[in-house]
């Protein structure tokens, strides 16, 4: 039969818009899912889950230009315990930039983990301005993709997607630029505090 | 100031060099993961709210206009050592966002523009090293380097590599 394993490897999976990625592509999956957070202390038993399940699809923010830690430590263990029966790897990658094309990196070191390690590389949805907007009346863009990407993985027309806000960029510095405010602000601080130049 | 920073214990030869340089061995500190809070960024600007050893290195990272980075690949990336350091080192970036060459980007705090030369190590295929060199690329606009260059070794020929490189810092 097939199912989907979901694994959310944002650093701060229970409260990431990773995870909301992952709900909207469970919401719109015609394949059963099961869906974990990836933790220092699960890989092991998630190692074993794999093998119950046909695909297997990662949400993920960029972290520095390629793949957080948190997965590139996940991977490393699961090339060393390889599941016997092995799914096809897709992604769901996010960053804040507007330029969707700035996952280009992380997508194509994931492409050389399942190259190494014998999986077939299924369809990849890159975010871009990932981090806002879920908030903003765009999301139902991402929402769309999310489900084209479903969609893409039930029939196994694997396929590359991207999404983004459909704003000039510098619309887009401002509206990043009041999200950020806000966002300090909630904390207490001013503008002025956020953009001190003293590190440390 | 210049900075050497090595996931590995290496013998560096330090005879005749610049006192500016620093050498920081990654694998003899203690450095947890980044996790994502965003604290550097809208709750204690340019300090990590994680206090273990990171916070003594990315201040480093920003003061130097000379840096050497020595990783081992893994996949095209650099490997866990260097990665989690890199991602920790996001508190010499603001939030805000500008562009650089028509792409967004964060803004830098006090950051020195960089000369970089990252020294990859490993048993690296064309594949990683085509990524590998991509992903330098994109760091370039994300870490202020002005300048950078990737030399790919063994990990038999990495402390000759290293010693070439840091030759080249003599007096």
């Amino acid at each position: 039969m097939e199912n989907i394993i979901i694994l959310n490897a944002s650093p701060r999976a229970p409260k990431s818009n990773s995870k909301t990625y992952a709900q909207i592509f469970q919401k719109y999956s015609k394949l059963p899912t099961e869906y974990f957070n990836i933790n220092k202390l699960n890989h092991m038993e998630i190692c074993n889950k794999i093998k119950q399940f046909s695909q297997l699809l990662f949400v993920f923010p960029l972290y520095a230009d390629s793949i957080p830690v948190t997965l590139l430590n996940f991977l490393k263990t699961l090339e060393n315990n390889p599941p016997k029966n092995k799914p096809v790897i897709s992604v769901l990658i996010n960053c804040g930039f507007i330029e969707p094309e700035q996952n280009d990196t992380a997508v194509k070191i994931m492409k050389i983990f399942c190259k190494q390690n014998g999986y077939v590389f299924g369809s990849v949805l890159k975010i871009g301005s990932g981090e806002a907007i879920l908030e903003t009346p765009f999301r139902f863009f991402v929402s769309r993709k999310i489900k084209k990407l479903a969609d893409s993985v039930s029939k196994k027309k694997f396929c590359e997607l991207k999404v983004t806000m459909p704003i000039t960029k510098k619309a887009f510095l401002k509206a990043s630029e009041s999200y950020w405010i806000n966002y300090g602000r909630k904390n207490g601080l001013s503008k002025e505090e956020m953009q001190t130049l003293k590190i440390e | 100031m210049k900075l050497i920073l090595t996931d590995r214990p290496l013998n560096i030869s330090t005879d005749n060099l610049d006192k500016s340089v620093k050498i920081i061995d990654l694998s003899t500190l203690k450095i947890s993961n980044c996790v994502g809070c965003y604290g550097c960024w809208t709750k204690t600007p340019g300090k990590c709210v994680i206090r273990d050893d990171a916070v003594g290195v990315y201040p480093c990272i920003a003061k130097s206009d000379e840096v050497l980075y020595i990783s081992y690949v893994k996949y095209g990336c650099y490997d866990t050592t260097m990665k989690t350091m890199l991602e920790r080192a996001i508190p010499v970036q603001q939030a805000f966002i500008r562009l650089l060459n028509g792409e967004t980007h964060h803004v830098q705090r006090d950051v020195a523009m960089k000369n970089a030369v990252i020294i990859a190590y490993g048993d690296i295929s064309d594949d990683e090293k085509e990524v590998f060199e991509k992903l330098v690329e994109r760091n370039s606009k994300n870490m202020n380097f002005k300048s950078c260059k990737v030399i790919f070794t063994t990990q038999s020929l990495l402390e000759e590599t290293v010693n070439n490189e840091v030759r080249k810092w003599k007096i």
